[in-house]
C-alpha cells in the first residue's frame, strides 16, 4: 500500500470518528425529544 | 413564574440555538480550509511522502484530548466544591469529546506507524501513556453510565477526573522523560522543533489547529445541551411520577434541542 493510500485511510477514519460521534448525538436527542413529548402528553400541567 | 419571564427565557434559548448553530458554521468551513490547506498549501514530506500529512490531523487531536481532559479536571473541583450541576455536565461532556478525540489518536498514530516503522504499535512511552489516558476516560464513562445514584456518581467521577488527569503530563512529556520510539517533536507548544516546517506547512499546522478548537467547542455546546435536554427529561418524568413539584424548570417547555447538527 502507497504512502498516499495510509494517508486516505487516516483521513477517512477522521472523519467517520467525527460523523459517528455526530450521528450518536443525534440519535440520543431525537429519543430524548420523543420521550420528552410522550411525558408531556401524560403531565398534569400539559 | 411570570409569562414575560416564561417569554423571555425563550427567547433565552433561541439566542442560545442561533450562536451554537453560527459557532458550527464557522467550525464547519474552518475545517474545509484547513483540510484545503493541507491538500494544497503545505508539501509533501521529502522523506516520509504523503503520510506525513496525517501530522495535521492527529497532533490537533492530541491538543483537543489534552484541552478536553483539562476541562474535565477544572470542572471536576468546580464541581466538588459547588455541587453545581452544571460542573459536572460539563465534566461529562468534555470527557465524552476527549475520548473521542484520544481514540482518533490512537487511530492515526498507528496508520503513520506501519508504513514509516514499520509496525502497527510499540510499547513505549508516549503510545502506552495515551492508551493508559484513553483507558481512564472509557472507565470514567463507563461509571457514569453504569450508576443509578447521579449525586453519588458526580463526585466519584470527579475524583476520577481529577486524578486521571495526572496522565496528561505523562503523555505529553513522556517522549522527553523516557527513550521513546514516537518523535520527540514537533509539539503543540513548539511546532518549529525537529520539524523542517516552513512557512506553507507551520500555516496549514495552526489553521488545522484552531479548525479542530472550534470544532471541539462546537461539539461541546452541542453535547452540553443534550445533557440538559436528558436533565429535563428526568425532571419531568419525576413530575408525571407525582414525585417532584415540577419548578419552573419542568414546567417551561424545553426549545427542540440542537437543531444545528
Amino acid at each position: 500500500m502507497s504512502t498516499t493510500a495510509w494517508m486516505v485511510v487516516a483521513f477517512l477514519a477522521v472523519g467517520v470518528g467525527i460523523g459517528s460521534y455526530l450521528l450518536s448525538i443525534t440519535a440520543r436527542r431525537r429519543v430524548l425529544n420523543r420521550r420528552l413529548e410522550e411525558l408531556e402528553g401524560r403531565s398534569p400541567h400539559s | 413564574m411570570s409569562s414575560s419571564n416564561t417569554q423571555q427565557s425563550g427567547l433565552d434559548a433561541r439566542a442560545t440555538d442561533s450562536k451554537v448553530r453560527l459557532l458550527g458554521v464557522v467550525a464547519w468551513l474552518s475545517v474545509a480550509v484547513a483540510l484545503g490547506m493541507m491538500f494544497f498549501v503545505a508539501r509533501v514530506d521529502d522523506f516520509n511522502g504523503p503520510v506525513q500529512k496525517i501530522f495535521y490531523v492527529h497532533v490537533p487531536s492530541a491538543w483537543l484530548a489534552y484541552l478536553s481532559f483539562a476541562i474535565v479536571f477544572v470542572s471536576s473541583i468546580a464541581y466538588l466544591r459547588t455541587e453545581s450541576r452544571r460542573w459536572d455536565l460539563l465534566a461529562h461532556s468534555a470527557a465524552e469529546i476527549g475520548v473521542v478525540f484520544t481514540s482518533l489518536v490512537l487511530i492515526t498514530g498507528p496508520i503513520w506507524a506501519r508504513p514509516i516503522w514499520g509496525t502497527w504499535w510499540q510499547w513505549d512511552a508516549r503510545l502506552t501513556s495515551t492508551l493508559v489516558l484513553w483507558l481512564v476516560y472509557v472507565g470514567y464513562l463507563l461509571l457514569r453510565g453504569l450508576s443509578t445514584d447521579p449525586s453519588r456518581t458526580g463526585r466519584l467521577a470527579a475524583v476520577v477526573g481529577i486524578i486521571g488527569f495526572i496522565n496528561v503530563p505523562i503523555v505529553h512529556y513522556s517522549v522527553n522523560w523516557w527513550r521513546t520510539l514516537h518523535p520527540v517533536g514537533p509539539t503543540v507548544a513548539d511546532p518549529v522543533n525537529n520539524s523542517g516546517f516552513e512557512a506553507p506547512e507551520l500555516a496549514t499546522f495552526f489553521v488545522a489547529l484552531a479548525a479542530f478548537t472550534l470544532l471541539f467547542a462546537w461539539l461541546l455546546a452541542i453535547r452540553v445541551r443534550l445533557g440538559r435536554l436528558a436533565d429535563d427529561v428526568d425532571a419531568r418524568a419525576l413530575v408525571v411520577e407525582g414525585l417532584r413539584d415540577p419548578g419552573p424548570a419542568a414546567r417551561r417547555s424545553p426549545s427542540p434541542a440542537g437543531s444545528e447538527t
